[in-house]
């Protein structure tokens, strides 16, 4: 176990300091920390995952019943599913983790954000100046055609741009760090900034029609293209939905719990080895396709490597509660918390049993890998934020504790209640969907035409679009908890709860 | 830090608002021309928002000093 600025703020907490004394140390750092930035990301997160949820909701409406299209184009299921990913991914889940990331640097390295305030705002700014671009230029027809990189070049130009800014912001923070010990978090969102930089370049190479147009050619071509495409899309899994996910886990929950770690040296192993063995992955999403069988199979045993340090990682997490299991009880945002680190180790099984060849023959292009993935975003990556922001606002806008925990426990409640009617729905729907299409009859012909198979699994899509619901409503009540913990009386810091807050000495040292 | 920063996220934003009209200008497609003069929108907000906070931080700097005018 080793010493880190993390730990110490913990020793804070373990020395008698409550919650609203950790939201006056907070405030009285805020000379030095940057935390306007953080504030805004936290809030474009929050309306950003209303707005994924919203759409996704609305596409599995048109789902079951299609012609709720109204025949408009750009209400078109083919225009709005990336809008709907994208939201998800790069808006509600990117927002978080810029939130998060910059919360997380500045207080474990005892450092301002480097760059100063412009540079913080120009990341902020251009980030949502890109999520608006992206989103009107889908809805427009404008595409790429290539999953989670659907932006044209131009789009993508931009993004590498902001991309490059963040990454200054964030590697110069650390560089000037007053805390001699780079704390783990930091290793996982480094490795995040990096590897996304390089995939985004690496897949977006292309070359533009003409620099007043926004259609734009590959640099690859053929399989070559699907190779480079699924390196970048699984990787966008890895190194955007996990690894810097992973980063907040290793932060958040130790704070949230008030322990330390369960094992430090395990998260560096986790680190290493997830990081290796996650670049190689990808192939697995083009079995039995024209990729060299060689490629398919190297795919697949990464695939299933992965397994190791990912569960590896969700003991970690877990075993942090050791002693402190008990605050699952009265604690529903760490609920939350623990819940996506469970749904991470249930999601980072099925990827790898989904991408051995057999299970994928059965699995490939079926709703069954429409249930996985949700089971990840909803699980894991929704709830590990919605976690760590239940944690963030009090301390954040200086409020002593959340407006209602009761809400706090019906969202959670909601959520999972909606996730499971998502995945099993999904998972039985993908799976009779796998079963018809490769149905024989005893004359050697395939029994059940598409159209059967896409009827017989209306009912499972209706189901999924219920649980969606549920998310949705879950998501909307975290919204008025959190806009009522921001302007409700009741949740002012009282004079006894800050004449408490008083550090004793040394204590301030020690702390972030 | 504050000073050097704005200087460089100005220029930076001037160069993209810059490209942003360039395209505008010759847009072939809607794209284009929605992404160019978005672009140069957002450029020119941002300036003017970075001049608002150096002058922000000029009065906040006279105040506390005490030298008010």
């Amino acid at each position: 176990m080793s010493g880190s600025a993390a730990m110490s703020d913990i020793a804070l907490a373990g020395i008698g300091l409550g919650r609203a004394a950790a939201a006056e140390h907070v405030s009285a750092r805020a000379e030095v920390y940057n935390m306007d930035v953080v504030r805004k990301f936290l809030i474009a997160s929050v309306f950003w995952a209303v707005v994924a949820f919203l759409v996704g909701v609305y596409l599995a409406l048109e789902l079951s019943w299609p012609s709720l299209n109204f025949g408009l184009s750009f209400l078109n299921f083919g225009r709005l599913r990336p809008v709907h990913t994208s939201a998800a991914i790069f808006a509600f889940g990117g927002s978080a983790l810029f939130a998060k990331s910059f919360y997380v640097v500045q207080r474990t390295c005892r450092a301002r954000l480097f760059g100063g305030e412009a540079l913080a705002n120009f990341v902020f700014w251009g980030y949502q100046f890109f999520i608006v671009m992206a989103a009107l230029s889908y809805v427009m027809g404008y595409s790429q055609g290539q999953e989670y990189a659907e932006p044209e070049w131009h789009i993508d130009l931009f993004l590498t741009v902001v991309w490059v800014a963040y990454g200054v912001a964030y590697i110069g923070t650390v560089l000037k760090r007053e805390e001699p010990h780079i704390y783990v978090a930091n290793w996982f969102y480094m490795t995040f900034i990096l590897t996304i930089a390089v995939l985004h370049i690496g897949n977006n190479i292309a070359l533009p029609v003409s620099i007043y147009a926004a259609k734009s050619y590959s640099a690859y071509a053929g399989v070559q293209n699907a190779l480079i495409q699924w390196w970048y899309g699984h990787n966008a899994v890895g190194f955007f939905l996990t690894v810097p996910f992973l980063g907040m886990m290793y932060y958040f929950i130790p704070k949230q719990a008030g322990r330390p770690i369960y094992s430090y040296r395990l998260s560096i192993v986790h680190f290493w080895s997830l990081t290796f063995m996650y670049i190689w992955a990808g192939p697995h999403h083009l079995h039995y396709t024209a990729l060299p069988d060689w490629t398919q199979t190297l795919g697949a045993v990464f695939s299933v490597m992965l397994w190791m340090p990912s569960w590896g990682g969700m003991i970690n997490g877990l075993m942090t509660l050791s002693g402190a299991w008990d605050k699952l009880r009265t604690d529903p945002a760490l609920r939350f918390s623990v819940a996506a680190v469970g749904f991470y180790g249930m999601s980072t099984f099925e990827g790898p049993m989904m991408s051995i060849r057999e299970v994928n023959a059965l699995a490939h292009y079926t709703d069954w890998v429409i249930g996985h993935v949700h089971s990840g975003a909803l699980g894991w990556v929704a709830f590990i934020s919605f976690g760590a922001t239940y944690y963030l606002v009090p301390l954040l806008w200086n409020r002593a504790r959340l407006y209602s925990t009761r809400l706090v426990s019906w969202h959670f409640w909601i959520a999972t209640l909606g996730i499971v009617f998502y995945i099993t729905s999904m998972w039985v729907a993908g799976i009779m969907e796998g079963l018809m299409w490769r149905a024989y009859d005893q004359f050697g012909f395939l029994q059940y035409s598409f159209a059967e198979a896409v009827n017989a699994v209306h009912p499972y899509f209706v189901i999924r679009m219920l649980g969606g619901v549920l998310f949705l409503i879950g998501a909307l009540i975290m919204v008025y908890n959190l806009i009522m913990t921001v302007y409700s009386p009741t949740t002012e810091v009282s004079v006894t709860e800050r004449r408490d807050a008083a550090l004793p000495a040394g204590a301030a040292l020690a702390g972030e | 830090m504050e000073e050097v920063s704005e200087v460089v996220v100005g220029l930076l934003m001037l160069v993209l608002g810059f490209l942003g009209l360039v395209m505008a200008s010759g847009a072939l497609d809607n794209e284009i021309y929605i992404f160019g003069l978005s672009l140069a929108g957002f450029a020119l907000v941002f300036e003017l928002g970075l001049i608002r906070r150096h002058f922000d931080r000029k009065d906040a700097a006279r105040v506390r000093v005490g030298r008010h005018v």
